[in-house]
Protein backbone atom coordinates (compact mmCIF):
# COMPACT_ATOMS: atom_id res chain seq x y z
CA UNK A 1 0.00 0.00 0.00
CA UNK A 2 2.44 2.55 0.80
CA UNK A 3 4.51 1.75 -2.25
CA UNK A 4 1.65 2.08 -4.33
CA UNK A 5 1.30 5.52 -2.58
CA UNK A 6 5.01 6.50 -3.00
CA UNK A 7 5.30 5.53 -6.41
CA UNK A 8 5.83 8.22 -8.83
CA UNK A 9 3.29 6.65 -11.12
CA UNK A 10 0.33 7.99 -8.96
CA UNK A 11 1.56 11.06 -8.71
CA UNK A 12 1.84 11.24 -12.39
CA UNK A 13 -1.87 9.93 -12.64
CA UNK A 14 -2.65 12.73 -10.51
CA UNK A 15 -0.77 15.34 -12.21
CA UNK A 16 -2.35 14.26 -15.82
CA UNK A 17 -5.92 14.63 -13.89
CA UNK A 18 -4.90 17.99 -12.49
CA UNK A 19 -4.08 19.34 -16.16
CA UNK A 20 -7.16 17.69 -17.42
CA UNK A 21 -9.33 19.65 -14.64
CA UNK A 22 -7.64 22.90 -15.42
CA UNK A 23 -8.66 22.92 -19.19
CA UNK A 24 -12.11 22.08 -18.56
CA UNK A 25 -12.53 24.70 -15.85
CA UNK A 26 -10.61 27.38 -17.38
CA UNK A 27 -13.33 27.68 -20.65
CA UNK A 28 -16.33 27.11 -17.62
CA UNK A 29 -14.41 29.99 -16.24
CA UNK A 30 -14.15 32.07 -18.42
CA UNK A 31 -18.33 31.95 -19.84
CA UNK A 32 -18.85 32.36 -15.82
CA UNK A 33 -16.90 35.15 -15.69
CA UNK A 34 -17.81 37.05 -18.58
CA UNK A 35 -21.39 36.51 -18.65
CA UNK A 36 -22.62 35.11 -15.22
CA UNK A 37 -24.02 32.41 -17.03
CA UNK A 38 -23.23 28.92 -15.42
CA UNK A 39 -22.78 26.65 -18.12
CA UNK A 40 -23.93 23.13 -16.73
CA UNK A 41 -23.69 21.79 -20.38
CA UNK A 42 -19.96 22.45 -20.25
CA UNK A 43 -19.04 18.46 -19.38
CA UNK A 44 -20.54 17.34 -22.52
CA UNK A 45 -18.09 19.21 -24.55
CA UNK A 46 -15.63 17.24 -23.19
CA UNK A 47 -17.87 14.23 -24.19
CA UNK A 48 -18.55 15.62 -27.65
CA UNK A 49 -14.64 16.20 -27.97
CA UNK A 50 -13.42 12.97 -26.99
CA UNK A 51 -16.40 11.39 -30.18
CA UNK A 52 -14.87 13.65 -32.75
CA UNK A 53 -11.13 12.08 -31.69
CA UNK A 54 -12.29 8.67 -31.14
CA UNK A 55 -14.56 8.45 -34.26
CA UNK A 56 -11.25 10.40 -36.21
CA UNK A 57 -9.09 7.62 -35.01
CA UNK A 58 -11.48 4.99 -35.30
CA UNK A 59 -12.53 5.86 -38.93
CA UNK A 60 -9.66 7.48 -40.60
CA UNK A 61 -6.78 6.58 -38.82
CA UNK A 62 -6.22 9.99 -37.50
CA UNK A 63 -4.06 10.48 -34.82
CA UNK A 64 -5.30 12.39 -31.73
CA UNK A 65 -2.95 14.82 -31.08
CA UNK A 66 -3.71 15.71 -34.76
CA UNK A 67 -7.07 15.99 -35.07
CA UNK A 68 -7.11 18.05 -31.82
CA UNK A 69 -6.80 21.24 -33.88
CA UNK A 70 -10.41 20.45 -36.02
CA UNK A 71 -11.72 18.95 -32.80
CA UNK A 72 -11.24 22.73 -30.99
CA UNK A 73 -12.64 24.72 -34.09
CA UNK A 74 -15.45 22.42 -34.09
CA UNK A 75 -16.52 23.43 -30.33
CA UNK A 76 -15.84 26.96 -31.18
CA UNK A 77 -17.86 26.92 -33.80
CA UNK A 78 -20.86 25.25 -31.78
CA UNK A 79 -19.77 27.80 -29.22
CA UNK A 80 -20.51 30.98 -31.97
CA UNK A 81 -23.59 28.91 -32.61
CA UNK A 82 -25.14 28.63 -29.44
CA UNK A 83 -24.30 31.86 -28.29
CA UNK A 84 -26.10 33.86 -31.80
CA UNK A 85 -28.92 31.24 -31.56
CA UNK A 86 -29.93 31.08 -27.71
CA UNK A 87 -27.84 33.78 -25.89
CA UNK A 88 -27.31 36.73 -27.15
CA UNK A 89 -31.03 37.42 -27.19
CA UNK A 90 -31.48 36.87 -23.57
CA UNK A 91 -28.26 38.76 -22.76
CA UNK A 92 -28.84 41.50 -24.69
CA UNK A 93 -31.74 43.68 -23.38
CA UNK A 94 -30.95 44.05 -19.40
CA UNK A 95 -27.34 42.20 -19.36
CA UNK A 96 -27.04 39.79 -16.62
CA UNK A 97 -29.60 39.53 -13.70
CA UNK A 98 -30.80 37.09 -11.59
CA UNK A 99 -33.84 36.40 -13.56
CA UNK A 100 -31.44 35.13 -16.47
CA UNK A 101 -29.00 33.11 -14.83
CA UNK A 102 -31.56 31.12 -13.64
CA UNK A 103 -33.18 31.21 -17.13
CA UNK A 104 -29.79 30.83 -18.88
CA UNK A 105 -29.39 27.73 -16.46
CA UNK A 106 -32.73 26.02 -17.66
CA UNK A 107 -31.34 26.69 -20.91
CA UNK A 108 -28.25 24.76 -20.30
CA UNK A 109 -29.37 21.75 -18.65
CA UNK A 110 -32.31 20.99 -21.68
CA UNK A 111 -29.44 21.75 -23.91
CA UNK A 112 -27.24 19.57 -21.68
CA UNK A 113 -30.02 16.76 -21.65
CA UNK A 114 -30.30 17.08 -25.77
CA UNK A 115 -26.56 16.61 -26.17
CA UNK A 116 -26.52 13.66 -24.12
CA UNK A 117 -29.73 12.09 -25.45
CA UNK A 118 -28.66 12.60 -29.11
CA UNK A 119 -24.95 11.07 -28.20
CA UNK A 120 -26.45 8.25 -26.86
CA UNK A 121 -28.77 7.49 -30.01
CA UNK A 122 -26.35 8.14 -32.82
CA UNK A 123 -23.24 6.38 -30.93
CA UNK A 124 -25.29 4.18 -28.80
CA UNK A 125 -24.55 3.85 -24.76
CA UNK A 126 -21.71 1.96 -25.06
CA UNK A 127 -18.59 3.02 -24.02
CA UNK A 128 -15.93 3.50 -26.65
CA UNK A 129 -11.89 3.61 -26.80
CA UNK A 130 -9.38 2.78 -28.67
CA UNK A 131 -5.33 2.43 -28.40
CA UNK A 132 -2.67 5.33 -28.97
CA UNK A 133 0.69 5.87 -27.40
CA UNK A 134 0.01 2.79 -24.72
CA UNK A 135 3.54 1.86 -25.04
CA UNK A 136 4.72 2.04 -21.12
CA UNK A 137 8.06 4.23 -20.57
CA UNK A 138 9.65 4.27 -17.88
CA UNK A 139 11.58 7.50 -16.59
CA UNK A 140 13.87 5.92 -13.18
CA UNK A 141 11.72 4.38 -11.04
CA UNK A 142 8.31 5.83 -12.52
CA UNK A 143 6.14 3.89 -15.70
CA UNK A 144 3.98 5.72 -17.08
CA UNK A 145 2.28 5.58 -21.02
CA UNK A 146 2.84 7.42 -23.77
CA UNK A 147 -0.50 9.22 -23.94
CA UNK A 148 -0.77 9.95 -20.19
CA UNK A 149 2.59 12.07 -20.84
CA UNK A 150 0.96 13.65 -23.81
CA UNK A 151 -2.13 14.52 -22.42
CA UNK A 152 -0.64 16.26 -19.59
CA UNK A 153 1.76 18.43 -22.09
CA UNK A 154 -0.81 19.39 -24.34
CA UNK A 155 -3.41 20.40 -21.39
CA UNK A 156 -0.76 22.04 -19.55
CA UNK A 157 0.41 23.77 -22.86
CA UNK A 158 -2.80 24.95 -23.65
CA UNK A 159 -3.56 26.32 -20.21
CA UNK A 160 0.14 28.42 -20.36
CA UNK A 161 -1.55 29.47 -23.67
CA UNK A 162 -4.99 30.74 -22.66
CA UNK A 163 -3.35 32.39 -19.25
CA UNK A 164 -0.61 34.72 -21.52
CA UNK A 165 -3.57 35.20 -24.36
CA UNK A 166 -5.57 36.75 -21.46
CA UNK A 167 -2.71 38.85 -19.62
CA UNK A 168 -1.29 40.08 -23.06
CA UNK A 169 -3.30 39.91 -26.18
CA UNK A 170 -6.03 42.80 -26.52
CA UNK A 171 -8.76 40.31 -26.67
CA UNK A 172 -8.30 38.69 -23.51
CA UNK A 173 -7.59 42.33 -21.59
CA UNK A 174 -10.53 42.97 -23.11
CA UNK A 175 -11.75 39.49 -21.15
CA UNK A 176 -10.64 40.29 -17.74
CA UNK A 177 -12.30 43.71 -17.98
CA UNK A 178 -15.63 42.36 -18.31
CA UNK A 179 -14.96 39.79 -15.43
CA UNK A 180 -14.11 42.40 -13.22
CA UNK A 181 -16.52 45.27 -14.27
CA UNK A 182 -18.90 45.04 -16.83
CA UNK A 183 -20.07 48.44 -16.98
CA UNK A 184 -16.81 50.25 -16.57
CA UNK A 185 -15.70 47.60 -19.14
CA UNK A 186 -18.15 49.28 -21.71
CA UNK A 187 -17.82 52.69 -21.03
CA UNK A 188 -13.60 52.04 -21.87
CA UNK A 189 -15.26 50.77 -25.27
CA UNK A 190 -15.07 47.37 -25.20
CA UNK A 191 -16.88 45.73 -27.54
CA UNK A 192 -19.34 43.69 -24.83
CA UNK A 193 -21.11 41.71 -27.45
CA UNK A 194 -17.61 40.36 -29.55
CA UNK A 195 -16.18 39.24 -26.53
CA UNK A 196 -18.75 37.41 -25.25
CA UNK A 197 -18.58 35.43 -28.18
CA UNK A 198 -15.17 34.99 -28.17
CA UNK A 199 -15.59 33.52 -24.67
CA UNK A 200 -18.10 31.19 -25.62
CA UNK A 201 -15.75 30.34 -28.62
CA UNK A 202 -12.67 29.65 -26.45
CA UNK A 203 -14.30 27.80 -23.55
CA UNK A 204 -16.34 25.52 -25.74
CA UNK A 205 -13.05 24.79 -27.79
CA UNK A 206 -10.99 24.31 -24.42
CA UNK A 207 -13.36 21.88 -23.53
CA UNK A 208 -13.52 19.90 -26.60
CA UNK A 209 -9.39 19.38 -26.62
CA UNK A 210 -10.02 18.58 -22.68
CA UNK A 211 -12.74 15.67 -24.32
CA UNK A 212 -10.13 14.61 -27.05
CA UNK A 213 -6.81 14.23 -23.74
CA UNK A 214 -9.74 12.59 -21.96
CA UNK A 215 -10.39 9.58 -24.78
CA UNK A 216 -6.48 9.06 -25.18
CA UNK A 217 -6.37 7.51 -21.53
CA UNK A 218 -10.14 6.70 -20.94
CA UNK A 219 -13.47 5.58 -22.91
CA UNK A 220 -15.94 8.05 -24.01
CA UNK A 221 -19.53 7.45 -23.34
CA UNK A 222 -22.39 9.68 -23.71
CA UNK A 223 -23.28 10.45 -20.44
CA UNK A 224 -19.68 11.32 -19.39
CA UNK A 225 -19.49 14.46 -19.24
CA UNK A 226 -21.22 16.08 -15.96
CA UNK A 227 -18.92 14.94 -13.46
CA UNK A 228 -16.12 16.95 -15.25
CA UNK A 229 -18.68 19.72 -15.07
CA UNK A 230 -18.86 19.57 -11.75
CA UNK A 231 -15.02 18.98 -10.97
CA UNK A 232 -15.05 22.68 -13.07
CA UNK A 233 -16.87 23.89 -10.97
CA UNK A 234 -14.93 22.75 -7.31
CA UNK A 235 -12.25 23.83 -9.25
CA UNK A 236 -13.66 27.83 -9.35
CA UNK A 237 -14.83 27.59 -6.30
CA UNK A 238 -11.65 26.86 -4.74
CA UNK A 239 -9.77 28.81 -7.41
CA UNK A 240 -11.74 31.89 -7.96
CA UNK A 241 -13.33 34.88 -10.63
CA UNK A 242 -10.60 35.06 -13.18
CA UNK A 243 -7.87 33.97 -11.21
CA UNK A 244 -6.94 31.35 -13.90
CA UNK A 245 -3.96 30.84 -12.04
CA UNK A 246 -5.58 29.88 -8.91
CA UNK A 247 -7.66 27.63 -10.71
CA UNK A 248 -4.94 25.59 -11.72
CA UNK A 249 -3.58 25.36 -8.48
CA UNK A 250 -7.12 24.09 -7.39
CA UNK A 251 -7.39 21.89 -10.70
CA UNK A 252 -4.02 19.73 -9.30
CA UNK A 253 -5.10 19.67 -5.52
CA UNK A 254 -8.27 17.91 -6.78
CA UNK A 255 -6.64 15.99 -9.06
CA UNK A 256 -4.20 14.38 -6.08
CA UNK A 257 -7.13 14.41 -4.03
CA UNK A 258 -9.19 12.42 -5.71
CA UNK A 259 -6.30 10.24 -7.37
CA UNK A 260 -4.86 9.37 -4.04
CA UNK A 261 -8.26 9.04 -2.58
CA UNK A 262 -9.65 6.62 -4.71
CA UNK A 263 -5.99 4.60 -4.46
CA UNK A 264 -6.95 4.85 -0.24
CA UNK A 265 -10.51 3.38 -0.49
CA UNK A 266 -12.09 2.09 -3.87
CA UNK A 267 -13.13 3.24 -7.18
CA UNK A 268 -16.23 3.25 -5.99
CA UNK A 269 -15.58 6.06 -3.74
CA UNK A 270 -14.16 8.38 -6.94
CA UNK A 271 -17.76 9.49 -7.17
CA UNK A 272 -18.45 10.26 -3.58
CA UNK A 273 -15.41 12.36 -3.23
CA UNK A 274 -16.06 14.58 -6.27
CA UNK A 275 -19.42 15.25 -4.95
CA UNK A 276 -18.35 15.37 -1.20
CA UNK A 277 -16.17 18.29 -2.43
CA UNK A 278 -18.15 19.76 -4.71
CA UNK A 279 -21.18 19.64 -1.52
CA UNK A 280 -18.62 20.91 1.15
CA UNK A 281 -17.28 23.68 -1.01
CA UNK A 282 -20.15 25.34 -1.83
CA UNK A 283 -22.04 24.50 1.99
CA UNK A 284 -18.93 26.66 3.30
CA UNK A 285 -19.11 29.74 0.57
CA UNK A 286 -22.76 29.99 0.43
CA UNK A 287 -22.29 33.49 -1.40
CA UNK A 288 -21.20 31.43 -4.49
CA UNK A 289 -18.11 31.42 -6.03
CA UNK A 290 -16.69 34.83 -5.21
CA UNK A 291 -17.78 36.86 -2.10
CA UNK A 292 -17.02 39.99 -3.96
CA UNK A 293 -20.51 41.53 -4.54
CA UNK A 294 -19.61 45.21 -4.55
CA UNK A 295 -17.42 43.87 -7.92
CA UNK A 296 -19.50 41.96 -9.45
CA UNK A 297 -22.71 44.43 -9.48
CA UNK B 1 -55.93 33.69 -10.81
CA UNK B 2 -57.99 31.79 -8.25
CA UNK B 3 -56.17 28.76 -6.57
CA UNK B 4 -59.58 27.21 -4.75
CA UNK B 5 -61.30 27.05 -8.19
CA UNK B 6 -58.08 25.96 -9.78
CA UNK B 7 -57.93 23.19 -6.59
CA UNK B 8 -61.87 21.99 -7.36
CA UNK B 9 -60.72 21.77 -11.19
CA UNK B 10 -57.76 19.39 -10.38
CA UNK B 11 -59.32 17.88 -7.47
CA UNK B 12 -62.77 16.92 -9.87
CA UNK B 13 -60.47 15.60 -12.67
CA UNK B 14 -58.05 13.53 -9.94
CA UNK B 15 -61.57 12.20 -8.48
CA UNK B 16 -63.04 11.63 -12.32
CA UNK B 17 -59.55 9.55 -12.99
CA UNK B 18 -60.82 6.96 -10.36
CA UNK B 19 -63.21 5.02 -12.51
CA UNK B 20 -60.20 3.90 -15.01
CA UNK B 21 -59.55 1.14 -13.03
CA UNK B 22 -62.96 -0.17 -13.70
CA UNK B 23 -62.78 0.40 -17.27
CA UNK B 24 -59.48 -0.15 -18.38
CA UNK B 25 -57.10 -2.92 -18.06
CA UNK B 26 -53.65 -3.04 -16.59
CA UNK B 27 -52.35 -0.98 -19.38
CA UNK B 28 -54.45 1.99 -18.61
CA UNK B 29 -53.99 1.46 -14.61
CA UNK B 30 -50.03 1.83 -15.30
CA UNK B 31 -50.62 5.28 -17.00
CA UNK B 32 -52.59 6.46 -14.94
CA UNK B 33 -49.93 5.44 -11.83
CA UNK B 34 -47.47 7.41 -13.96
CA UNK B 35 -49.82 10.52 -14.21
CA UNK B 36 -50.79 10.63 -10.96
CA UNK B 37 -47.21 10.25 -9.29
CA UNK B 38 -45.83 13.16 -12.06
CA UNK B 39 -48.82 15.46 -10.79
CA UNK B 40 -47.66 14.88 -7.47
CA UNK B 41 -44.18 15.06 -7.77
CA UNK B 42 -44.64 18.23 -9.74
CA UNK B 43 -47.11 19.61 -7.27
CA UNK B 44 -44.73 19.44 -4.03
CA UNK B 45 -41.70 20.57 -6.75
CA UNK B 46 -43.74 24.01 -7.83
CA UNK B 47 -44.41 24.11 -4.28
CA UNK B 48 -41.38 25.16 -3.27
CA UNK B 49 -39.65 26.08 -6.74
CA UNK B 50 -42.39 27.71 -8.19
CA UNK B 51 -42.98 29.93 -5.47
CA UNK B 52 -40.17 30.65 -3.92
CA UNK B 53 -37.53 30.82 -6.96
CA UNK B 54 -35.08 28.52 -4.96
CA UNK B 55 -35.25 25.80 -8.08
CA UNK B 56 -34.56 22.50 -6.51
CA UNK B 57 -32.84 20.32 -9.10
CA UNK B 58 -31.86 17.58 -6.77
CA UNK B 59 -35.57 16.69 -5.71
CA UNK B 60 -35.23 13.09 -6.93
CA UNK B 61 -32.77 12.67 -3.73
CA UNK B 62 -36.54 12.85 -1.74
CA UNK B 63 -37.74 9.93 -4.16
CA UNK B 64 -35.06 7.87 -3.93
CA UNK B 65 -34.80 8.22 -0.59
CA UNK B 66 -38.63 6.87 -0.10
CA UNK B 67 -38.07 4.18 -2.43
CA UNK B 68 -35.12 2.81 -0.44
CA UNK B 69 -36.67 3.26 2.95
CA UNK B 70 -39.89 1.42 1.63
CA UNK B 71 -37.52 -1.25 0.08
CA UNK B 72 -35.32 -2.17 3.19
CA UNK B 73 -38.23 -2.36 5.28
CA UNK B 74 -40.26 -4.79 3.24
CA UNK B 75 -41.23 -7.41 5.28
CA UNK B 76 -40.04 -5.40 8.48
CA UNK B 77 -42.82 -3.02 9.26
CA UNK B 78 -46.50 -2.84 7.62
CA UNK B 79 -46.66 -1.53 3.98
CA UNK B 80 -48.52 1.79 5.58
CA UNK B 81 -45.56 2.70 8.13
CA UNK B 82 -42.89 1.73 5.94
CA UNK B 83 -44.40 4.44 3.47
CA UNK B 84 -45.22 6.74 6.47
CA UNK B 85 -41.63 6.14 7.21
CA UNK B 86 -40.32 6.87 3.50
CA UNK B 87 -42.40 10.89 3.92
CA UNK B 88 -41.03 10.93 7.02
CA UNK B 89 -37.15 9.97 6.39
CA UNK B 90 -37.86 12.88 3.47
CA UNK B 91 -38.90 15.46 5.32
CA UNK B 92 -35.92 14.99 8.02
CA UNK B 93 -33.53 14.83 5.47
CA UNK B 94 -35.02 17.93 3.85
CA UNK B 95 -34.75 19.52 7.80
CA UNK B 96 -31.34 18.53 8.48
CA UNK B 97 -29.79 19.57 4.90
CA UNK B 98 -32.18 22.98 4.53
CA UNK B 99 -30.95 24.77 7.32
CA UNK B 100 -27.35 24.82 4.98
CA UNK B 101 -28.14 24.43 1.91
CA UNK B 102 -31.24 27.16 1.69
CA UNK B 103 -28.40 29.59 2.68
CA UNK B 104 -26.95 29.27 -0.74
CA UNK B 105 -28.62 31.29 -3.50
CA UNK B 106 -29.70 31.50 -6.99
CA UNK B 107 -27.65 29.46 -9.39
CA UNK B 108 -25.58 27.81 -6.57
CA UNK B 109 -28.62 26.83 -5.31
CA UNK B 110 -29.84 24.50 -8.47
CA UNK B 111 -26.25 22.73 -8.35
CA UNK B 112 -26.03 22.50 -5.23
CA UNK B 113 -29.42 20.74 -5.17
CA UNK B 114 -28.35 18.65 -7.99
CA UNK B 115 -25.06 17.90 -6.22
CA UNK B 116 -26.73 16.95 -2.82
CA UNK B 117 -28.78 13.99 -5.17
CA UNK B 118 -26.07 12.45 -6.60
CA UNK B 119 -24.17 12.66 -3.42
CA UNK B 120 -26.34 10.58 -2.10
CA UNK B 121 -26.77 8.47 -5.09
CA UNK B 122 -23.43 6.85 -4.58
CA UNK B 123 -23.15 6.47 -0.99
CA UNK B 124 -26.47 4.42 -1.55
CA UNK B 125 -24.19 2.67 -4.49
CA UNK B 126 -21.41 2.31 -2.09
CA UNK B 127 -23.31 1.34 0.86
CA UNK B 128 -25.26 -1.39 -1.34
CA UNK B 129 -22.01 -2.57 -2.69
CA UNK B 130 -20.55 -2.89 0.85
CA UNK B 131 -23.83 -4.68 1.70
CA UNK B 132 -23.31 -6.78 -1.11
CA UNK B 133 -26.52 -6.20 -3.04
CA UNK B 134 -26.58 -5.30 -6.60
CA UNK B 135 -30.26 -4.40 -6.80
CA UNK B 136 -32.65 -5.95 -4.55
CA UNK B 137 -36.23 -7.71 -5.07
CA UNK B 138 -39.65 -7.17 -3.22
CA UNK B 139 -42.21 -10.24 -3.67
CA UNK B 140 -45.52 -9.89 -2.89
CA UNK B 141 -46.73 -6.19 -3.56
CA UNK B 142 -50.03 -5.17 -3.50
CA UNK B 143 -51.84 -5.58 -6.26
CA UNK B 144 -51.92 -2.59 -9.51
CA UNK B 145 -55.60 -0.98 -8.57
CA UNK B 146 -54.58 -0.88 -4.66
CA UNK B 147 -51.30 1.45 -6.10
CA UNK B 148 -53.08 3.03 -8.25
CA UNK B 149 -55.56 4.29 -5.50
CA UNK B 150 -52.54 4.97 -3.36
CA UNK B 151 -50.62 7.50 -5.91
CA UNK B 152 -54.16 8.74 -6.60
CA UNK B 153 -54.46 9.87 -3.11
CA UNK B 154 -50.95 11.04 -3.10
CA UNK B 155 -51.47 13.32 -6.05
CA UNK B 156 -54.69 14.97 -4.37
CA UNK B 157 -52.45 15.63 -1.28
CA UNK B 158 -50.00 17.23 -2.98
CA UNK B 159 -52.44 19.45 -4.77
CA UNK B 160 -54.16 20.42 -1.37
CA UNK B 161 -50.85 20.46 0.03
CA UNK B 162 -49.81 23.00 -2.72
CA UNK B 163 -53.10 24.74 -2.30
CA UNK B 164 -52.80 25.32 1.52
CA UNK B 165 -49.60 26.83 0.95
CA UNK B 166 -50.82 29.21 -1.60
CA UNK B 167 -53.65 30.50 0.16
CA UNK B 168 -51.37 31.14 3.78
CA UNK B 169 -49.23 33.59 4.93
CA UNK B 170 -46.34 31.13 3.52
CA UNK B 171 -47.53 31.10 0.41
CA UNK B 172 -47.90 35.07 0.52
CA UNK B 173 -44.49 35.09 2.33
CA UNK B 174 -42.51 32.78 -0.16
CA UNK B 175 -43.52 34.72 -3.19
CA UNK B 176 -42.29 37.79 -1.68
CA UNK B 177 -38.98 35.84 -1.26
CA UNK B 178 -39.01 35.30 -4.69
CA UNK B 179 -39.29 39.01 -5.79
CA UNK B 180 -36.89 40.31 -3.28
CA UNK B 181 -35.48 38.14 -0.41
CA UNK B 182 -33.67 41.10 1.37
CA UNK B 183 -37.26 43.18 0.48
CA UNK B 184 -39.05 40.64 2.32
CA UNK B 185 -36.81 39.98 5.10
CA UNK B 186 -36.53 43.54 5.96
CA UNK B 187 -40.77 43.91 5.55
CA UNK B 188 -40.69 41.23 8.44
CA UNK B 189 -41.28 37.75 6.45
CA UNK B 190 -39.17 35.31 8.73
CA UNK B 191 -37.65 34.50 5.48
CA UNK B 192 -34.95 31.46 6.69
CA UNK B 193 -38.37 29.63 8.50
CA UNK B 194 -40.20 30.13 5.40
CA UNK B 195 -38.04 28.73 3.23
CA UNK B 196 -36.90 24.97 5.22
CA UNK B 197 -40.81 24.86 5.81
CA UNK B 198 -41.75 24.99 2.08
CA UNK B 199 -38.70 22.63 1.51
CA UNK B 200 -39.69 20.34 4.13
CA UNK B 201 -43.37 20.29 2.52
CA UNK B 202 -42.18 19.78 -0.75
CA UNK B 203 -40.29 16.85 0.45
CA UNK B 204 -42.34 14.52 2.01
CA UNK B 205 -44.77 13.42 -0.41
CA UNK B 206 -42.44 12.56 -3.07
CA UNK B 207 -40.78 10.33 -0.56
CA UNK B 208 -44.00 8.70 -0.23
CA UNK B 209 -44.43 8.93 -3.69
CA UNK B 210 -40.98 7.19 -4.50
CA UNK B 211 -42.18 4.08 -1.10
CA UNK B 212 -45.03 3.85 -3.90
CA UNK B 213 -43.09 3.25 -7.17
CA UNK B 214 -40.81 1.25 -4.86
CA UNK B 215 -44.11 -1.41 -5.26
CA UNK B 216 -44.96 -0.97 -8.47
CA UNK B 217 -41.57 -1.91 -9.78
CA UNK B 218 -41.15 -4.47 -7.13
CA UNK B 219 -36.85 -4.11 -7.26
CA UNK B 220 -34.98 -1.21 -5.99
CA UNK B 221 -31.54 -0.03 -7.78
CA UNK B 222 -29.76 2.92 -7.03
CA UNK B 223 -28.98 4.35 -10.47
CA UNK B 224 -33.03 4.48 -11.08
CA UNK B 225 -34.50 5.50 -7.75
CA UNK B 226 -31.91 8.32 -7.91
CA UNK B 227 -31.84 8.59 -11.51
CA UNK B 228 -31.14 12.84 -12.04
CA UNK B 229 -33.77 12.35 -15.13
CA UNK B 230 -36.56 12.44 -12.91
CA UNK B 231 -35.57 15.80 -11.46
CA UNK B 232 -35.43 17.22 -14.60
CA UNK B 233 -38.66 16.05 -15.47
CA UNK B 234 -40.44 17.87 -12.61
CA UNK B 235 -38.95 21.14 -13.84
CA UNK B 236 -39.60 20.61 -17.19
CA UNK B 237 -43.32 19.59 -16.44
CA UNK B 238 -43.58 22.23 -14.15
CA UNK B 239 -41.88 24.69 -16.41
CA UNK B 240 -43.98 23.78 -19.46
CA UNK B 241 -47.44 23.82 -17.29
CA UNK B 242 -46.61 27.17 -15.65
CA UNK B 243 -45.02 26.67 -12.32
CA UNK B 244 -47.18 29.30 -10.35
CA UNK B 245 -50.04 27.52 -10.71
CA UNK B 246 -52.01 24.68 -9.34
CA UNK B 247 -53.43 23.33 -13.19
CA UNK B 248 -49.63 24.01 -14.14
CA UNK B 249 -48.68 20.65 -12.88
CA UNK B 250 -51.94 18.84 -14.79
CA UNK B 251 -51.40 20.51 -17.51
CA UNK B 252 -47.00 19.61 -17.64
CA UNK B 253 -47.98 16.32 -16.92
CA UNK B 254 -50.38 15.06 -19.05
CA UNK B 255 -48.26 16.42 -22.37
CA UNK B 256 -45.78 14.56 -21.59
CA UNK B 257 -47.00 11.38 -20.34
CA UNK B 258 -48.61 11.09 -23.60
CA UNK B 259 -45.30 11.90 -24.97
CA UNK B 260 -43.73 9.20 -22.88
CA UNK B 261 -46.24 6.39 -23.38
CA UNK B 262 -45.83 7.41 -26.94
CA UNK B 263 -41.69 7.35 -26.90
CA UNK B 264 -40.27 5.98 -23.65
CA UNK B 265 -40.35 2.04 -24.05
CA UNK B 266 -38.92 2.39 -27.81
CA UNK B 267 -36.86 5.59 -27.73
CA UNK B 268 -36.68 6.65 -24.43
CA UNK B 269 -33.75 9.13 -25.68
CA UNK B 270 -35.85 10.90 -28.09
CA UNK B 271 -38.21 11.03 -25.26
CA UNK B 272 -35.37 12.47 -22.80
CA UNK B 273 -34.32 14.91 -26.39
CA UNK B 274 -37.94 15.91 -26.62
CA UNK B 275 -38.04 17.10 -23.24
CA UNK B 276 -34.93 18.98 -23.61
CA UNK B 277 -36.09 20.80 -26.99
CA UNK B 278 -39.61 21.83 -24.83
CA UNK B 279 -37.78 23.27 -22.05
CA UNK B 280 -35.39 25.10 -24.01
CA UNK B 281 -37.87 26.67 -26.46
CA UNK B 282 -40.40 27.32 -23.45
CA UNK B 283 -37.69 29.13 -21.55
CA UNK B 284 -36.89 31.27 -24.13
CA UNK B 285 -40.28 31.65 -25.57
CA UNK B 286 -42.65 30.87 -23.02
CA UNK B 287 -41.41 31.66 -19.77
CA UNK B 288 -44.42 31.78 -17.89
CA UNK B 289 -46.07 28.23 -19.21
CA UNK B 290 -48.90 26.99 -20.81
CA UNK B 291 -51.29 28.05 -17.52
CA UNK B 292 -49.38 31.27 -17.42
CA UNK B 293 -49.84 32.07 -20.75
CA UNK B 294 -53.45 31.19 -21.23
CA UNK B 295 -54.12 32.93 -18.03
CA UNK B 296 -53.09 36.28 -19.38
CA UNK B 297 -54.52 35.60 -22.49
CA UNK B 298 -57.62 35.38 -21.35
CA UNK B 299 -57.61 38.37 -19.11
CA UNK B 300 -55.90 40.65 -22.15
Amino acid sequence: MIDTLASGQLLFAALALGATYALVALGLNLVYGTMRLLNVAHGDLVMLGGYITYWAFALGGVSPLVSLLGTAVAAALLGVLAYRLLFRAMLGARGTGPRVEANSLLLFFGLSIVVQNLAALIFSPTPRGYEYLSDVLHFGNVALTGNRLAALLVAAALCLAVVLFLRWHTMGLAMRALMEHREAAAVVGVDIDRIQLASFAVGFGTAAVAGALVSMTEQVSPFMGFPFTVAAFVVIVMGGLGRLEGGMAAAFALGLLETYGVALTSTNWRSILLYGTFVALLLARPQGLFGRPAVMR
Amino acid sequence: MNPTRDLVVVLALLGASAIVPLMGGDYWIGVGISTFMWVALTQSWSLLSGLSGYVSLGHVVFYGLGTYIVVTSWEVVPIAVALALAAGAAAVFAFVTGMPVLRVRGPYFVILTFGIAELVKFVVMAAEAAAGNASRLILGTPQIETLFFLMLGLAAAATVLAWGVRVSRLGHGLRAIREDEEAAETLGVPVARYKLLAFVLSACIPGAVGGVMALRNTYFEPLQAFDPMISFSMIAMAVIGGSDDLRGPVVGTAFFVFLSEMLWANAPQVYMMMLGILLVLFVLFVPEGLCGRLFRARTA
